[in-house]
Protein backbone atom coordinates (compact mmCIF):
# COMPACT_ATOMS: atom_id res chain seq x y z
CA UNK A 1 0.00 0.00 0.00
CA UNK A 2 2.61 2.23 0.98
CA UNK A 3 4.85 1.91 -2.36
CA UNK A 4 2.92 5.75 -2.96
CA UNK A 5 4.78 6.98 -0.43
CA UNK A 6 4.66 11.25 -1.43
CA UNK A 7 7.01 14.40 -0.97
CA UNK A 8 4.35 15.14 2.22
CA UNK A 9 6.63 14.66 5.92
CA UNK A 10 3.98 13.95 8.24
CA UNK A 11 5.28 15.89 11.26
CA UNK A 12 5.40 18.85 8.82
CA UNK A 13 4.31 22.04 11.07
CA UNK A 14 0.72 23.74 11.08
CA UNK A 15 1.40 26.55 12.10
CA UNK A 16 -0.43 28.88 9.58
CA UNK A 17 -4.01 26.84 9.20
CA UNK A 18 -5.70 29.66 7.33
CA UNK A 19 -3.44 29.60 4.87
CA UNK A 20 -3.64 26.67 1.62
CA UNK A 21 -0.37 25.03 2.06
CA UNK A 22 1.66 24.60 -0.63
CA UNK A 23 2.08 20.48 -1.09
CA UNK A 24 -1.68 20.60 -1.73
CA UNK A 25 -0.62 21.88 -4.98
CA UNK A 26 2.20 19.85 -5.23
CA UNK A 27 3.30 18.75 -8.79
CA UNK A 28 1.24 15.44 -9.19
CA UNK A 29 3.40 12.36 -9.52
CA UNK A 30 0.52 10.22 -9.74
CA UNK A 31 -0.52 8.87 -13.42
CA UNK A 32 -4.02 9.89 -13.80
CA UNK A 33 -4.84 7.48 -16.32
CA UNK A 34 -4.07 4.59 -14.47
CA UNK A 35 -7.00 2.18 -12.91
CA UNK A 36 -7.41 3.43 -9.39
CA UNK A 37 -6.05 6.99 -10.05
CA UNK A 38 -8.36 10.00 -9.11
CA UNK A 39 -7.17 13.38 -10.21
CA UNK A 40 -8.95 16.08 -9.41
CA UNK A 41 -7.60 19.67 -11.12
CA UNK A 42 -8.80 23.69 -10.47
CA UNK A 43 -12.24 22.32 -8.79
CA UNK A 44 -14.52 25.27 -7.72
CA UNK A 45 -18.36 25.26 -7.18
CA UNK A 46 -20.36 28.46 -7.37
CA UNK A 47 -24.24 27.86 -6.51
CA UNK A 48 -27.07 30.54 -6.17
CA UNK A 49 -30.06 30.35 -4.46
CA UNK A 50 -32.72 33.01 -5.36
CA UNK A 51 -30.25 35.06 -6.95
CA UNK A 52 -27.50 34.89 -3.89
CA UNK A 53 -24.35 33.67 -5.40
CA UNK A 54 -22.49 31.38 -2.84
CA UNK A 55 -19.17 29.75 -3.21
CA UNK A 56 -19.09 26.29 -1.83
CA UNK A 57 -15.29 24.78 -2.97
CA UNK A 58 -12.63 27.14 -4.02
CA UNK A 59 -9.86 25.68 -6.37
CA UNK A 60 -9.60 21.92 -5.34
CA UNK A 61 -6.29 20.19 -6.86
CA UNK A 62 -6.26 16.81 -5.21
CA UNK A 63 -4.78 13.28 -6.74
CA UNK A 64 -4.75 10.26 -5.36
CA UNK A 65 -3.14 7.26 -5.85
CA UNK A 66 -4.55 3.45 -6.68
CA UNK A 67 -5.35 1.70 -4.17
CA UNK A 68 -4.84 4.25 -0.94
CA UNK A 69 -7.47 5.21 1.37
CA UNK A 70 -7.86 8.77 1.51
CA UNK A 71 -10.41 10.04 4.10
CA UNK A 72 -11.38 13.93 3.03
CA UNK A 73 -12.59 15.78 6.91
CA UNK A 74 -13.36 19.61 7.31
CA UNK A 75 -16.55 21.28 9.22
CA UNK A 76 -19.88 20.84 8.19
CA UNK A 77 -20.74 23.06 5.16
CA UNK A 78 -17.44 23.03 4.09
CA UNK A 79 -18.48 21.32 0.82
CA UNK A 80 -16.90 17.60 1.44
CA UNK A 81 -19.60 16.21 0.13
CA UNK A 82 -20.33 18.06 -2.50
CA UNK A 83 -16.65 17.56 -3.96
CA UNK A 84 -17.31 13.80 -3.35
CA UNK A 85 -20.68 14.14 -5.44
CA UNK A 86 -18.52 15.65 -8.41
CA UNK A 87 -15.75 13.04 -8.07
CA UNK A 88 -18.50 10.18 -8.41
CA UNK A 89 -19.83 12.24 -11.56
CA UNK A 90 -23.42 12.96 -9.83
CA UNK A 91 -22.94 16.48 -10.03
CA UNK A 92 -20.89 19.15 -12.24
CA UNK A 93 -18.63 21.84 -10.77
CA UNK A 94 -19.06 25.18 -11.86
CA UNK A 95 -14.78 24.81 -13.17
CA UNK A 96 -12.23 22.43 -12.90
CA UNK A 97 -12.11 18.69 -14.16
CA UNK A 98 -12.36 15.68 -12.04
CA UNK A 99 -10.55 12.65 -13.47
CA UNK A 100 -11.12 8.67 -12.34
CA UNK A 101 -8.94 6.02 -13.64
CA UNK A 102 -8.61 8.09 -16.85
CA UNK A 103 -12.21 8.75 -17.57
CA UNK A 104 -13.53 12.33 -17.20
CA UNK A 105 -16.32 12.01 -14.92
CA UNK A 106 -18.84 14.14 -16.38
CA UNK A 107 -21.79 11.82 -15.47
CA UNK A 108 -21.34 8.76 -13.44
CA UNK A 109 -19.90 5.54 -14.71
CA UNK A 110 -20.54 2.95 -12.57
CA UNK A 111 -17.70 0.63 -14.23
CA UNK A 112 -15.11 3.40 -12.62
CA UNK A 113 -16.30 4.52 -8.98
CA UNK A 114 -18.94 2.81 -6.66
CA UNK A 115 -20.67 4.76 -4.52
CA UNK A 116 -21.97 4.61 -0.82
CA UNK A 117 -24.02 6.85 0.31
CA UNK A 118 -25.39 7.95 3.78
CA UNK A 119 -27.67 5.65 5.73
CA UNK A 120 -31.18 5.09 4.40
CA UNK A 121 -30.20 4.65 0.51
CA UNK A 122 -31.06 1.02 -0.21
CA UNK A 123 -34.32 0.24 -1.81
CA UNK A 124 -36.99 -0.53 0.97
CA UNK A 125 -38.71 -2.45 -1.76
CA UNK A 126 -35.81 -4.55 -2.31
CA UNK A 127 -34.41 -7.88 -0.37
CA UNK A 128 -30.56 -7.57 0.24
CA UNK A 129 -29.79 -9.43 -2.46
CA UNK A 130 -31.64 -7.51 -5.13
CA UNK A 131 -30.45 -4.40 -3.74
CA UNK A 132 -26.87 -5.67 -4.42
CA UNK A 133 -28.04 -6.78 -7.98
CA UNK A 134 -29.76 -3.18 -8.97
CA UNK A 135 -26.92 -1.82 -10.11
CA UNK A 136 -26.35 -5.19 -12.84
CA UNK A 137 -29.50 -5.15 -13.21
CA UNK A 138 -29.90 -1.67 -15.02
CA UNK A 139 -27.17 -2.10 -17.69
CA UNK A 140 -28.92 -6.11 -18.15
CA UNK A 141 -26.59 -8.73 -17.41
CA UNK A 142 -27.45 -11.68 -17.47
CA UNK A 143 -29.50 -12.64 -14.10
CA UNK A 144 -27.95 -16.04 -13.61
CA UNK A 145 -24.54 -13.86 -13.38
CA UNK A 146 -26.36 -11.02 -11.66
CA UNK A 147 -27.08 -13.53 -9.00
CA UNK A 148 -24.03 -14.92 -8.30
CA UNK A 149 -22.38 -11.46 -8.12
CA UNK A 150 -24.35 -10.47 -6.05
CA UNK A 151 -24.01 -13.29 -3.72
CA UNK A 152 -20.25 -13.09 -3.94
CA UNK A 153 -20.09 -9.61 -2.53
CA UNK A 154 -23.02 -10.04 0.03
CA UNK A 155 -20.48 -12.94 1.22
CA UNK A 156 -17.40 -10.53 1.39
CA UNK A 157 -19.21 -8.15 3.42
CA UNK A 158 -20.15 -11.06 5.72
CA UNK A 159 -24.03 -11.19 4.56
CA UNK A 160 -24.14 -14.81 3.86
CA UNK A 161 -27.60 -15.78 4.62
CA UNK A 162 -29.21 -12.58 4.51
CA UNK A 163 -30.05 -12.52 1.20
CA UNK A 164 -33.24 -12.57 1.12
CA UNK A 165 -33.85 -10.13 4.28
CA UNK A 166 -35.37 -6.53 3.51
CA UNK A 167 -33.85 -3.49 4.58
CA UNK A 168 -36.04 -3.05 7.17
CA UNK A 169 -35.51 -6.47 8.72
CA UNK A 170 -31.96 -5.39 8.98
CA UNK A 171 -29.87 -3.51 11.32
CA UNK A 172 -28.00 0.02 10.26
CA UNK A 173 -24.84 -1.36 10.30
CA UNK A 174 -25.79 -4.54 7.79
CA UNK A 175 -27.71 -1.97 5.65
CA UNK A 176 -24.42 -0.31 5.31
CA UNK A 177 -22.82 -3.83 4.13
CA UNK A 178 -25.28 -4.09 2.07
CA UNK A 179 -24.44 -0.27 0.41
CA UNK A 180 -20.57 -1.51 0.44
CA UNK A 181 -21.57 -4.81 -1.65
CA UNK A 182 -23.60 -2.64 -3.44
CA UNK A 183 -21.08 -0.43 -4.68
CA UNK A 184 -18.58 -2.96 -5.14
CA UNK A 185 -20.65 -5.04 -7.30
CA UNK A 186 -19.52 -3.16 -10.55
CA UNK A 187 -15.93 -4.42 -9.83
CA UNK A 188 -15.22 -0.39 -9.89
CA UNK A 189 -11.46 0.33 -8.72
CA UNK A 190 -12.34 3.27 -6.69
CA UNK A 191 -14.66 3.47 -4.35
CA UNK A 192 -16.41 6.42 -2.86
CA UNK A 193 -18.16 6.83 0.54
CA UNK A 194 -20.30 10.12 1.67
CA UNK A 195 -20.57 9.63 5.67
CA UNK A 196 -20.76 5.86 5.63
CA UNK A 197 -21.32 5.70 9.27
CA UNK A 198 -22.43 8.82 10.54
CA UNK A 199 -25.79 7.45 11.85
CA UNK A 200 -24.70 4.09 13.13
CA UNK A 201 -23.81 4.08 17.32
CA UNK A 202 -20.07 4.07 18.42
CA UNK A 203 -19.60 0.23 18.75
CA UNK A 204 -20.82 -0.32 15.51
CA UNK A 205 -19.14 2.40 13.92
CA UNK A 206 -15.76 1.05 14.94
CA UNK A 207 -16.35 -2.29 13.48
CA UNK A 208 -17.82 -0.93 10.41
CA UNK A 209 -14.48 0.73 10.06
CA UNK A 210 -12.53 -2.51 10.68
CA UNK A 211 -14.69 -4.49 8.07
CA UNK A 212 -14.36 -1.72 5.11
CA UNK A 213 -10.53 -1.26 6.15
CA UNK A 214 -10.76 -5.98 5.81
CA UNK A 215 -12.35 -4.98 2.52
CA UNK A 216 -10.45 -2.98 1.01
CA UNK A 217 -7.37 -4.84 2.07
CA UNK A 218 -8.96 -7.40 0.33
CA UNK A 219 -9.85 -6.10 -3.07
CA UNK A 220 -7.13 -3.10 -3.31
CA UNK A 221 -9.40 -0.30 -4.24
CA UNK A 222 -8.74 3.12 -3.82
CA UNK A 223 -11.09 4.26 -1.70
CA UNK A 224 -12.22 8.13 -0.83
CA UNK A 225 -14.10 8.18 1.96
CA UNK A 226 -15.83 11.58 3.59
CA UNK A 227 -16.02 11.78 7.28
CA UNK A 228 -16.97 14.74 10.14
CA UNK A 229 -15.01 11.98 13.03
CA UNK A 230 -11.65 13.19 13.19
CA UNK A 231 -10.97 9.71 14.93
CA UNK A 232 -12.88 7.67 12.20
CA UNK A 233 -10.51 10.25 9.64
CA UNK A 234 -7.38 8.96 11.66
CA UNK A 235 -8.18 5.16 12.62
CA UNK A 236 -8.54 4.74 8.37
CA UNK A 237 -7.02 6.72 6.56
CA UNK A 238 -3.82 6.38 4.40
CA UNK A 239 -3.60 10.17 3.76
CA UNK A 240 -6.25 12.91 5.23
CA UNK A 241 -7.57 15.78 3.24
CA UNK A 242 -8.90 18.43 5.50
CA UNK A 243 -11.01 21.36 4.24
CA UNK A 244 -11.37 24.49 5.35
CA UNK A 245 -14.88 26.16 5.94
CA UNK A 246 -16.98 27.45 3.18
CA UNK A 247 -15.55 27.81 0.39
CA UNK A 248 -14.43 25.14 0.76
CA UNK A 249 -10.56 24.91 0.16
CA UNK A 250 -8.01 21.82 0.96
CA UNK A 251 -5.75 23.59 3.95
CA UNK A 252 -3.39 20.25 4.75
CA UNK A 253 -3.01 16.91 3.64
CA UNK A 254 -1.74 14.78 6.48
CA UNK A 255 0.49 11.37 5.66
CA UNK A 256 -0.83 8.80 8.40
CA UNK A 257 1.78 6.50 9.31
CA UNK A 258 -0.04 4.30 12.17
CA UNK A 259 1.28 0.84 10.18
CA UNK A 260 -1.62 -1.50 9.07
CA UNK A 261 -3.42 -3.57 10.08
CA UNK A 262 -4.82 -0.80 12.28
CA UNK A 263 -5.74 -1.87 15.76
CA UNK A 264 -8.44 -0.02 18.39
CA UNK A 265 -5.27 0.09 20.79
CA UNK A 266 -3.62 2.62 18.25
CA UNK A 267 -6.40 4.82 19.23
CA UNK A 268 -4.83 5.39 22.38
CA UNK A 269 -1.23 5.98 21.29
CA UNK A 270 0.73 8.95 21.45
CA UNK A 271 1.21 9.07 17.54
CA UNK A 272 -2.93 8.57 16.70
CA UNK A 273 -3.45 11.71 20.08
CA UNK A 274 -1.16 13.95 17.78
CA UNK A 275 -2.56 13.19 14.43
CA UNK A 276 -6.33 13.85 15.70
CA UNK A 277 -5.23 17.41 17.79
CA UNK A 278 -3.45 18.18 14.10
CA UNK A 279 -6.52 17.82 12.36
CA UNK A 280 -8.63 19.67 15.21
CA UNK A 281 -6.78 22.68 15.35
CA UNK A 282 -6.96 23.38 11.59
CA UNK A 283 -11.01 22.77 11.92
CA UNK A 284 -11.41 24.14 15.05
CA UNK A 285 -9.31 27.62 13.75
CA UNK A 286 -11.80 27.46 10.56
CA UNK A 287 -14.87 27.35 13.27
CA UNK A 288 -14.02 30.08 14.96
CA UNK A 289 -13.02 32.76 11.81
CA UNK A 290 -16.50 31.08 10.61
CA UNK B 1 -40.29 -18.84 7.01
CA UNK B 2 -43.05 -21.45 8.25
CA UNK B 3 -43.63 -19.21 11.24
CA UNK B 4 -44.42 -16.34 8.68
CA UNK B 5 -46.70 -18.56 6.85
CA UNK B 6 -48.26 -19.62 9.73
CA UNK B 7 -48.46 -16.20 11.20
CA UNK B 8 -50.38 -14.94 7.77
CA UNK B 9 -52.62 -18.26 7.51
CA UNK B 10 -53.66 -17.04 11.13
CA UNK B 11 -54.08 -13.66 9.19
CA UNK B 12 -55.86 -14.65 6.90
CA UNK B 13 -58.49 -16.89 8.85
CA UNK B 14 -59.07 -14.36 11.49
CA UNK B 15 -59.81 -11.70 8.93
CA UNK B 16 -62.21 -14.42 7.25
CA UNK B 17 -64.10 -15.01 10.62
CA UNK B 18 -64.36 -11.47 11.21
CA UNK B 19 -66.27 -10.87 8.06
CA UNK B 20 -68.53 -13.52 9.30
CA UNK B 21 -68.89 -12.29 12.87
CA UNK B 22 -70.05 -9.26 11.36
CA UNK B 23 -72.49 -10.75 8.62
CA UNK B 24 -73.84 -12.46 11.06
CA UNK B 25 -74.22 -9.67 13.51
CA UNK B 26 -75.68 -7.35 10.86
CA UNK B 27 -78.35 -9.98 10.13
CA UNK B 28 -78.59 -10.62 13.82
CA UNK B 29 -79.61 -6.88 14.33
CA UNK B 30 -82.31 -6.65 11.29
CA UNK B 31 -83.93 -9.96 12.45
CA UNK B 32 -83.64 -8.92 16.22
CA UNK B 33 -85.09 -5.30 15.61
CA UNK B 34 -88.12 -7.01 13.68
CA UNK B 35 -88.86 -9.35 16.93
CA UNK B 36 -88.93 -6.72 19.53
CA UNK B 37 -91.23 -4.42 17.18
CA UNK B 38 -88.09 -1.26 16.68
CA UNK B 39 -88.61 -2.28 12.81
CA UNK B 40 -91.86 -2.87 11.53
CA UNK B 41 -91.80 -5.51 8.22
CA UNK B 42 -93.24 -2.47 6.15
CA UNK B 43 -90.31 -0.44 7.19
CA UNK B 44 -87.74 -3.32 7.60
CA UNK B 45 -89.12 -6.82 5.73
CA UNK B 46 -87.13 -9.96 7.13
CA UNK B 47 -83.87 -10.56 5.86
CA UNK B 48 -84.43 -13.64 4.06
CA UNK B 49 -87.28 -12.26 1.63
CA UNK B 50 -85.24 -9.42 1.15
CA UNK B 51 -81.72 -11.79 -0.30
CA UNK B 52 -84.26 -14.06 -2.08
CA UNK B 53 -85.22 -10.74 -3.98
CA UNK B 54 -81.59 -10.20 -4.53
CA UNK B 55 -81.46 -13.38 -6.24
CA UNK B 56 -84.24 -12.81 -7.63
CA UNK B 57 -83.15 -9.33 -9.74
CA UNK B 58 -80.18 -10.90 -10.76
CA UNK B 59 -82.42 -13.20 -13.10
CA UNK B 60 -84.37 -9.90 -14.40
CA UNK B 61 -83.01 -8.73 -17.80
CA UNK B 62 -84.50 -5.22 -17.06
CA UNK B 63 -82.44 -4.76 -13.92
CA UNK B 64 -79.47 -6.31 -15.33
CA UNK B 65 -79.71 -3.79 -18.44
CA UNK B 66 -79.52 -1.14 -15.41
CA UNK B 67 -76.12 -2.28 -14.15
CA UNK B 68 -74.85 -2.91 -17.47
CA UNK B 69 -75.67 0.97 -17.80
CA UNK B 70 -74.15 1.84 -14.18
CA UNK B 71 -71.15 -0.34 -14.71
CA UNK B 72 -70.37 1.48 -18.36
CA UNK B 73 -70.33 4.83 -17.09
CA UNK B 74 -68.65 3.47 -13.87
CA UNK B 75 -65.66 1.74 -15.92
CA UNK B 76 -65.72 5.39 -18.67
CA UNK B 77 -65.59 7.44 -16.02
CA UNK B 78 -62.75 5.60 -13.86
CA UNK B 79 -60.33 4.51 -17.11
CA UNK B 80 -60.80 8.77 -18.03
CA UNK B 81 -60.58 9.89 -14.36
CA UNK B 82 -57.45 8.02 -12.86
CA UNK B 83 -54.58 7.99 -15.63
CA UNK B 84 -55.80 11.46 -16.72
CA UNK B 85 -55.70 12.88 -13.04
CA UNK B 86 -52.29 10.81 -12.25
CA UNK B 87 -51.03 12.06 -15.77
CA UNK B 88 -51.94 15.94 -14.63
CA UNK B 89 -50.81 15.27 -11.02
CA UNK B 90 -47.46 14.40 -12.04
CA UNK B 91 -46.98 17.49 -14.81
CA UNK B 92 -47.95 19.82 -12.21
CA UNK B 93 -45.79 18.43 -9.29
CA UNK B 94 -42.83 18.26 -12.08
CA UNK B 95 -43.17 21.97 -12.78
CA UNK B 96 -42.59 24.37 -9.51
CA UNK B 97 -44.34 27.66 -11.79
CA UNK B 98 -47.47 25.47 -11.76
CA UNK B 99 -47.25 23.50 -8.71
CA UNK B 100 -47.10 27.25 -6.92
CA UNK B 101 -50.00 28.28 -9.31
CA UNK B 102 -52.80 25.11 -9.31
CA UNK B 103 -51.65 23.17 -6.38
CA UNK B 104 -53.07 25.59 -3.96
CA UNK B 105 -56.39 26.06 -6.27
CA UNK B 106 -57.63 21.77 -6.63
CA UNK B 107 -56.74 21.99 -2.95
CA UNK B 108 -59.51 24.73 -2.61
CA UNK B 109 -61.46 22.75 -5.09
CA UNK B 110 -61.54 19.52 -3.30
CA UNK B 111 -62.81 21.22 -0.17
CA UNK B 112 -66.10 21.80 -2.15
CA UNK B 113 -68.80 19.14 -2.13
CA UNK B 114 -69.03 18.26 -5.67
CA UNK B 115 -72.48 17.50 -5.46
CA UNK B 116 -73.45 20.78 -5.85
CA UNK B 117 -72.31 20.93 -8.97
CA UNK B 118 -75.17 18.31 -10.27
CA UNK B 119 -77.50 21.02 -11.66
CA UNK B 120 -74.82 22.49 -13.62
CA UNK B 121 -73.84 19.60 -15.61
CA UNK B 122 -77.23 18.97 -16.10
CA UNK B 123 -77.78 22.09 -17.85
CA UNK B 124 -74.76 22.28 -19.36
CA UNK B 125 -74.74 18.30 -20.66
CA UNK B 126 -78.70 16.88 -20.70
CA UNK B 127 -79.30 13.70 -18.46
CA UNK B 128 -77.21 11.57 -20.81
CA UNK B 129 -74.55 8.90 -20.68
CA UNK B 130 -71.83 11.65 -21.33
CA UNK B 131 -73.13 13.38 -18.89
CA UNK B 132 -72.79 11.10 -16.23
CA UNK B 133 -70.00 10.16 -17.29
CA UNK B 134 -68.42 13.59 -16.88
CA UNK B 135 -70.07 14.07 -13.78
CA UNK B 136 -68.00 10.89 -12.40
CA UNK B 137 -64.72 12.08 -13.62
CA UNK B 138 -65.08 15.58 -12.31
CA UNK B 139 -66.15 13.88 -8.33
CA UNK B 140 -63.10 11.59 -8.66
CA UNK B 141 -60.34 13.57 -10.20
CA UNK B 142 -59.30 15.69 -7.09
CA UNK B 143 -58.91 12.96 -5.15
CA UNK B 144 -56.77 11.01 -7.47
CA UNK B 145 -54.54 14.45 -8.22
CA UNK B 146 -53.85 15.05 -4.72
CA UNK B 147 -52.92 11.39 -3.87
CA UNK B 148 -50.46 11.87 -7.17
CA UNK B 149 -48.79 14.90 -5.57
CA UNK B 150 -48.09 12.87 -2.16
CA UNK B 151 -46.63 10.16 -4.37
CA UNK B 152 -44.57 11.74 -6.12
CA UNK B 153 -43.53 13.56 -2.21
CA UNK B 154 -42.81 9.97 -0.87
CA UNK B 155 -40.05 9.60 -3.59
CA UNK B 156 -36.96 10.03 -1.80
CA UNK B 157 -34.53 11.71 -3.63
CA UNK B 158 -31.82 9.61 -2.21
CA UNK B 159 -33.22 6.84 -3.93
CA UNK B 160 -33.68 8.45 -7.17
CA UNK B 161 -29.22 9.61 -6.66
CA UNK B 162 -28.63 5.94 -6.04
CA UNK B 163 -30.01 5.49 -9.45
CA UNK B 164 -28.59 7.76 -11.40
CA UNK B 165 -25.09 7.11 -9.46
CA UNK B 166 -25.13 3.71 -11.01
CA UNK B 167 -26.02 4.58 -14.16
CA UNK B 168 -30.28 4.32 -14.77
CA UNK B 169 -31.54 6.23 -17.61
CA UNK B 170 -34.31 8.86 -16.88
CA UNK B 171 -36.87 5.87 -18.18
CA UNK B 172 -34.96 3.23 -15.49
CA UNK B 173 -35.16 5.75 -13.00
CA UNK B 174 -38.91 6.19 -13.83
CA UNK B 175 -39.66 2.36 -13.63
CA UNK B 176 -37.19 1.35 -11.24
CA UNK B 177 -37.13 3.85 -8.34
CA UNK B 178 -40.51 6.34 -8.54
CA UNK B 179 -43.11 3.11 -9.80
CA UNK B 180 -42.45 0.95 -6.55
CA UNK B 181 -42.06 3.96 -4.22
CA UNK B 182 -45.14 5.21 -5.63
CA UNK B 183 -47.11 1.88 -5.85
CA UNK B 184 -48.81 2.03 -2.47
CA UNK B 185 -50.11 5.73 -2.43
CA UNK B 186 -51.24 5.02 -5.69
CA UNK B 187 -53.50 1.77 -4.86
CA UNK B 188 -54.91 4.17 -2.41
CA UNK B 189 -55.62 6.23 -4.69
CA UNK B 190 -57.36 3.83 -7.15
CA UNK B 191 -59.20 2.76 -4.18
CA UNK B 192 -60.55 6.21 -3.28
CA UNK B 193 -60.96 7.00 -6.94
CA UNK B 194 -63.84 4.13 -7.19
CA UNK B 195 -65.73 5.49 -4.03
CA UNK B 196 -65.76 8.58 -5.35
CA UNK B 197 -66.78 7.56 -8.99
CA UNK B 198 -69.62 5.33 -7.69
CA UNK B 199 -70.93 8.04 -5.56
CA UNK B 200 -70.72 10.61 -8.31
CA UNK B 201 -72.28 8.64 -10.64
CA UNK B 202 -74.89 6.83 -8.37
CA UNK B 203 -75.99 10.39 -7.28
CA UNK B 204 -76.08 12.13 -10.63
CA UNK B 205 -78.46 8.68 -11.75
CA UNK B 206 -80.49 9.02 -8.83
CA UNK B 207 -81.42 12.98 -9.22
CA UNK B 208 -82.33 13.00 -13.08
CA UNK B 209 -81.96 10.03 -15.37
CA UNK B 210 -83.70 7.24 -17.79
CA UNK B 211 -81.66 4.13 -16.92
CA UNK B 212 -78.74 2.67 -14.49
CA UNK B 213 -78.70 1.39 -10.97
CA UNK B 214 -79.45 4.56 -8.91
CA UNK B 215 -82.41 5.57 -11.46
CA UNK B 216 -83.37 2.05 -10.37
CA UNK B 217 -83.28 2.74 -6.53
CA UNK B 218 -84.58 5.97 -6.28
CA UNK B 219 -87.77 4.49 -7.83
CA UNK B 220 -88.30 1.84 -6.06
CA UNK B 221 -87.88 4.52 -2.65
CA UNK B 222 -90.65 7.09 -4.01
CA UNK B 223 -93.30 3.61 -4.94
CA UNK B 224 -92.21 2.12 -1.95
CA UNK B 225 -90.52 -1.09 -3.18
CA UNK B 226 -88.54 -1.61 -0.09
CA UNK B 227 -88.01 -5.39 -0.63
CA UNK B 228 -86.37 -4.30 -4.16
CA UNK B 229 -84.70 -1.59 -2.29
CA UNK B 230 -83.42 -3.39 0.09
CA UNK B 231 -81.43 -5.60 -2.47
CA UNK B 232 -80.65 -3.35 -4.60
CA UNK B 233 -78.64 -1.43 -1.65
CA UNK B 234 -76.94 -4.93 -0.57
CA UNK B 235 -76.26 -5.79 -3.99
CA UNK B 236 -74.48 -2.43 -5.11
CA UNK B 237 -72.84 -2.11 -1.34
CA UNK B 238 -70.85 -6.08 -1.72
CA UNK B 239 -69.74 -4.63 -5.38
CA UNK B 240 -68.36 -1.91 -4.13
CA UNK B 241 -66.53 -3.79 -0.99
CA UNK B 242 -65.40 -6.48 -3.25
CA UNK B 243 -63.75 -4.05 -5.27
CA UNK B 244 -62.13 -2.24 -2.33
CA UNK B 245 -61.20 -5.18 -0.51
CA UNK B 246 -59.60 -6.53 -3.81
CA UNK B 247 -57.15 -3.74 -4.29
CA UNK B 248 -56.59 -3.44 -0.25
CA UNK B 249 -55.16 -6.96 -0.69
CA UNK B 250 -53.18 -5.92 -3.57
CA UNK B 251 -51.71 -2.81 -1.73
CA UNK B 252 -50.96 -5.11 1.09
CA UNK B 253 -48.97 -7.50 -1.61
CA UNK B 254 -46.99 -4.32 -2.89
CA UNK B 255 -46.09 -2.35 0.38
CA UNK B 256 -45.20 -5.90 2.33
CA UNK B 257 -41.88 -3.65 2.39
CA UNK B 258 -43.06 -0.65 4.41
CA UNK B 259 -43.64 -1.95 8.01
Amino acid sequence: MSTMARGTTPGSPASAPAVPRSEAKAPLRIVASAPGAVSVTGVSHTYDVSGRVTKALEDIDLAIAPGRFVVIVGPSGCGKSSLLMMMTGLTKPTAGTIVCSGRPMTEPDPDVVGVVFQEASLYPWLTAQDNVEFPLSLRRVPKAERATRAREKLALVGLQGFEDRYPHELSGGMKQRVSIARGLVQNPSILMLDEPFAALDEQTRITMGDELLRIWAETGKTVVFVTHSLSEAAYLADEIVVMSARPGRIIDRIEVTLPRPRTYEMMSTPHFAELRERIWRQIRHQVSEG
Amino acid sequence: MAAAFRRSAARRLGGLLSWIGLIGAVAAAWQASLWFGVMTPELLPPIGEVLATAFSLLGRPAFLASVGVTLAEVLVAFVIAVPLGVALGFAISESRYWSAILKPIVFLVFSIPKTIFLPMFILAFGINFGQKVGFGVFSTIFIVLISSFSALDSVKSDHVRVARAYGASPWQIAWRVYMPAMAPILLEAVRLAMIFNLTGILLAEMYASRAGLGQLIASWGENYMLKELLAGILLIAAAAILFNEAVRWFEARCEHWRS
